[in-house]
């Protein structure tokens, strides 16, 4: 029976979570979980002690978070996504078409060692330069790299923050891990290759001329193959860091710490830039998150939950799967990834242990990373093309854009599920 | 007689020679080709949105790319343009303006005082067929519900 407090402890959670969905008279995301968070600890829903505990448990993330962003930050600022760019475009030629596929290959690369926010919003403004010079048309291009840091981001453990995330609070190697997502993975990046590559073929028969290729402007020569060796160390180290079950915040925070000693050796540090390209309130946002899903934990209501899913999904682990990958997308992109993935992983957490919990963890990850695709809301890295689908004019790519997240995601999703469930 | 030829990011010089072809080298052209800074509008938000790395606030180079790109390309666009008009004889100033295509387009013919307005039906056309519903892009659809002079539309030969 809900009482009173219950009741109330649960529409803290719910209203804090339309709120991030909502963001009435623009509350940031971070406000709105801070202030729900300190609702919960007023309201005696978390003890204090227990919240510090929640949150010291969790440095692993923090550690990776702060990283991942410094290291994207430092090599940006070394011309290493300039670069790659620029390559892309010798590559291919003068043809549209192997320019597309240098993007899908640029993007995948940097969205699995770098991750997704790395690939959506570091790599989208460089590549939008370089097709802008070449007279080529931009929005399939724009598409390809938001696209492509969401479907390449369940790769390796790195390849997406909400990996971390899920995988902090349940372990599992980096066998584990390739085994249960590295077919889902290489199939929905083949899928959306191909689909976009037809769905854009007109675009695609353009030629551009290589000569107005922008001349390569590499500031600090030295810095920069620095940064790149750095970078290929740092990767090398994500792997064998994974591999080994260690924290992989310390392997993002040590890259980090190189590259800015690097910077400071070549004289290239920039400290307020690097710290303006820091977003210090996403740490403000999952602290709160952390604390009102704990709030809700202890009321009992994602075991409440947790029970719900199992029942509706019986006693068919594929069901199972496809619910809870299908369940992490749609969350997903109606709130947000974030608060979707620590209640998914709260209500994994109360249900146990066993071989299908264990693909479910899998699942939830494929849904929580594949879902923003979906529709326009809800990731870090695609809730705002929102934004760009209000302005006039661009009416049929907003179509277009809803129509690929319609037609692609749920068949990535339940192909994706499908051969999580074989490999159970 | 004063006519406006708006060009987009490519086509130009063909635009020119089947104006020539139509209606000779009597023609005073004004080569209009407008930026459209609407995907670069869509852009800047979304790099600049709520809980984003805001890579924006410490970057400036990356408006400095997007501005220089955008000036490289149409200072390409009118170069191929302005080409095709001298070696079809014909009288042809150039303009670069930047904002939504086809209000620009409307605007610049009022100013100019044209008597035509020459543009390809739709640019690219990515996808979508030659003749038929949809065969007419969004800027030329704007550009002949608000014309103040007539406007002829171009449409790919081949297919």
């Amino acid at each position: 029976m809900m009482n009173l407090y219950t009741i109330i402890g649960a529409l803290i959670f719910l209203v804090t979570l339309a709120v991030i969905m909502m963001r009435p008279y623009s509350i940031s995301e971070a406000l709105a979980s801070s202030v729900g968070a300190v609702l919960m600890l007023l309201g005696g829903y978390v003890h204090p002690g227990e919240a510090v505990s929640v949150l010291l448990h969790e440095w692993n993330v923090y550690g990776f978070f702060l990283g991942l962003m410094a290291i994207s930050a430092l090599a940006d600022q070394a011309g290493i996504f300039e670069m790659l760019a620029y390559r892309a475009g010798r590559w291919a030629r003068g043809s549209a078409l192997r320019l597309y596929l240098a993007v899908f290959v640029v993007g995948t690369g940097i969205t699995a060692f770098l991750s997704n926010d790395a690939t959506a919003l570091i790599l989208t403004p460089v590549v939008y330069s370089l097709v802008t010079r070449l007279r080529l048309p931009v929005m399939p291009f724009m598409f390809a790299c938001t696209f492509i840091a969401d479907t390449a981001s369940f790769l390796l453990p790195v390849s997406n923050p909400i990996n971390i995330l899920i995988l902090n609070a349940f372990g599992g190697g980096l066998p584990t891990f390739l085994g249960y997502l590295l077919l889902p993975g290489l199939f929905c990046i083949g899928l959306n290759i191909a689909l976009f590559v037809w769905l854009f073929r007109s675009d695609m028969k353009f030629n551009y001329s290589p000569a107005d290729l922008p001349e390569l402007k590499l500031p600090r020569r030295q810095f920069f193959y620095f940064t790149a060796t750095a970078l290929v160390l740092i990767a090398v180290a994500y792997i064998t860091a994974s591999a080994m079950q260690l924290p992989l915040s310390i392997v993002a925070l040590c890259g980090s710490g190189l590259l800015m000693a690097g910077a400071i050796r070549y004289r290239c540090l920039n400290v307020g830039r690097l710290t303006g390209e820091i977003t210090w309130s996403l740490f403000a946002f999952i602290t709160g998150m952390f604390i009102l899903v704990r709030a809700v934990e202890n009321l009992g209501l994602m075991a409440a939950f947790g029970r719900l899913l199992l029942n509706l999904a019986g006693d068919s682990p594929l069901k199972t799967l496809l619910l809870t990958a299908g369940g992490a997308a749609l969350g997903a992109n109606l709130i947000n990834n974030v608060p979707m993935a620590l209640v998914m992983v709260s209500v994994l957490k109360t249900a146990g242990t066993s071989p299908v919990i264990e693909a479910m963890v899998y699942a939830t990850i494929l849904g929580a990373d594949l879902g923003p695709n979906l529709t326009t809301v809800g990731s870090l890295a695609t809730m705002l093309w929102l934004l760009i689908l209000r302005r006039k004019g661009l009416e049929i790519s907003t179509l277009k854009y809803f129509q690929l997240g319609v037609t692609v995601v749920p068949i990535m999703i339940v192909v994706g599920s499908l051969f999580i469930w074989l490999r159970l | 007689m004063r006519v406006i030829c708006a060009i987009g990011q490519r086509g130009g010089a063909e635009l020119i020679q089947r104006l020539v072809e139509m209606a000779g080298d009597k023609a005073v052209c004004l080569l209009l080709h407008v930026i459209d800074t609407g995907p670069r509008h869509g852009l800047e938000h979304y790099l600049r949105g709520p809980l984003h790395r805001r890579p924006y606030h410490g970057r400036p180079s990356h408006e400095t790319a997007f501005r220089d790109a955008e000036a490289a390309a149409s200072r390409a666009v009118i170069e191929e343009a302005l080409a095709a008009a001298k070696q079809a004889g014909l009288k042809a100033e150039a303009t670069v303006k930047e904002g939504e295509p086809g209000e620009i387009i409307v605007q610049v013919a009022r100013e100019a005082n044209a008597v035509l307005i020459v543009m390809w039906a739709r640019e690219g056309a990515a996808g979508h067929p030659r003749l038929g519903p949809a065969s007419v892009g969004h800027t030329a659809r704007f550009v002949i519900d608000h014309a103040p002079c007539d406007v002829l539309l171009l449409r790919e030969k081949d297919v």
